[in-house]
């Protein structure tokens, strides 16, 4: 005790960053434990950025699709985009037909109807003390929402910017 | 043999005739009760000592370009025994110069040479067994080995700048491993989270340099007062931002945190505090004035006001130094 109260300012000196930490793992983790995203999504991928064959919408909590002309403006060769189905629960997407999410009913709003949205990640690079570079990271997304944000297993075609298109959550 | 009573009675005499000075007291007394004072750190650097330095720091300057110019020639192990071999070696003499006192320095410089070179050959390491070496993880990792290694040595041979590498190494582990812990998360805004981290290492520089203040650890604080305030006060006037996304919390909590280094300076006699508060204070004015004052009272009389604060502040500053400083 008295060696606590001799030496309580280098205690504290040295707890302040101990505490952070802690407080900082404690701030991602534990409200996770609690709070799980529940909503399944739709979206596509390709590895042609936006150059699909086909443009997708949601009518009447369906999906569709109709044929992008090739037009002068256009003349690149149009590759057909993959759906795929992401399970929330195990983090995993699985590639499904467009005939299969044609039975899928879909809300195209950003947010979820547990509150959630996706979003990109963030990338900082650089060494100490120089971490001055921050940036969005197109190659990786989290679900966030009430105070959570996990990260997303998605199959990615490609790493450029529009790799990713959301369709719609599952209802 | 003089009473105690009589001989605290005569060092007042003379403290009074300012032919005594509390260092040589201090001095007299750490001398007599067998303290033994590391005086790597405390003695005054002349121009010999500042040339082992920058020889140290030279000398890493050269492995490293070796290293950048034949990386692709060098195979594996020349690369390790370049690195970490020599920065072993390096920690060796150092320990080995450091039994005398004579050339006591001397080792220090071999300490700096080996704190410098031994992350490369860790990186070296890593990069070799295909880890991303830029990663938080990877410099984490890098951070820590050389925490422990320094924290070690200081429980072995108990020198200051051990202490000094540690808190260094330290330093760098807190803001690396935070960064891994959060890398990429959407719920942090990495800017913001850098400057709590910052303000967070120069609130524990100032906790740690006062508790070394009052031991033979002393002349860590200085250095750990300096960077402590700049980090507090550059951090928290940093996140008052500016107009129209300012931070109200934090522009009205600065004041308080200034006026408050200002009179701490006064309280543990650290001319850094006062320099530091006075400086952050005119920073601040200057801020304030042009992101509020601007364009009400016009550009011209809001920058008469800053300069008559400022000289107000200067002014407050000397008198300060003077008085209980010096």
């Amino acid at each position: 005790m008295g060696y606590i109260r001799k030496n309580i300012t280098l205690i504290i000196g040295i707890a302040i960053p101990v505490l952070m930490i802690i407080f900082v793992a404690v701030s991602i983790y534990l409200p996770g434990i609690f709070i799980e995203p529940k909503s399944n999504f739709l979206y596509i991928s390709s590895n042609d950025g936006y150059n699909s064959t086909y443009k997708y919408t949601i009518q009447n909590k369906k999906l569709t699709r109709s044929e992008l002309p090739i037009t002068k403006n256009s003349p690149r060769v149009l590759k057909e985009v993959k759906i795929y189905i992401h399970d929330i629960a195990t983090n995993k997407s699985k590639e499904i037909s467009f005939g299969e999410a044609q039975e899928l009913n879909l809300n195209s709003n950003l947010v979820s109807p547990d509150g959630f949205k996706i979003v990109h990640g963030g990338r900082s690079d650089g060494f100490f003390p120089f971490f001055i570079w921050s940036e969005t990271d197109y190659s990786t997304f989290y679900v966030q929402g009430r105070s959570i944000s996990k990260k997303l297993n998605l199959i990615l075609t490609s790493l450029s910017y529009d790799n990713f298109r959301f369709i719609g959550w599952i209802e | 043999m003089a009473t105690k009573e009589e001989v605290i009675g005569y060092i007042k005499t003379l403290a009074e005739q300012k032919i005594l000075t509390r260092d040589e007291v201090a001095t007299a007394y750490d001398s007599g009760s067998k303290i033994k004072v590391d005086t790597i750190l405390a003695r005054k650097l002349g121009i010999a000592e500042i040339l082992y330095y920058i020889g140290g720091a030279i000398i890493f300057l050269g492995i490293s370009i070796l290293l950048w110019q034949n990386w692709t020639i060098l195979g594996f192990g020349t690369k390790v025994l370049v690195t970490l071999g020599s920065g072993v070696a390096a920690y060796i003499v150092g320990l080995l110069f450091s039994r005398d006192e004579q050339i006591e320095t001397v080792g220090s410089a071999f300490y700096l040479i080996s704190a410098l070179v031994m992350p490369i050959g860790i990186w070296v390491v890593l990069d070799n067994a295909g880890f991303k070496t830029d990663s938080y993880a990877s410099q984490s990792f890098i951070s820590g080995v050389m925490l422990i290694t320094y924290l070690f040595s200081w429980l072995a041979f108990r020198k200051n700048i051990f202490i000094l590498f540690s808190i260094l190494f330290g330093t760098w582990f807190f803001f690396n491993f935070t960064g891994w812990i959060v890398q990429g998360n959407p719920l942090f805004d990495d800017w913001k989270f850098s400057m709590y981290r910052v303000l967070v290492a120069g609130t524990a520089y100032i906790n740690i340099g006062y508790a070394f203040s009052k031991n033979e650890r002393a002349p860590l604080s200085g250095f750990l007062y300096g960077f402590g305030i700049v980090g507090i006060l550059g951090s928290a006037l940093t996140l008052g931002e500016w107009k129209p996304n300012q931070n109200i919390f934090w522009e009205l909590i600065y004041p308080g945190l200034v006026f408050g280094a200002l009179f701490l300076s006064v309280y543990i006699k650290s001319k850094a505090f006062l320099t530091w508060g006075t400086l952050f204070l005119m920073a601040y004015i200057i801020k304030i004035t042009s992101e509020y004052f601007s364009t009400g009272l016009g550009w011209p009389l809001a920058l008469v006001l800053a300069g008559l604060s400022m000289i107000a502040v200067g002014y407050m500053s000397i008198s300060i130094k003077r008085k209980y400083l010096t």
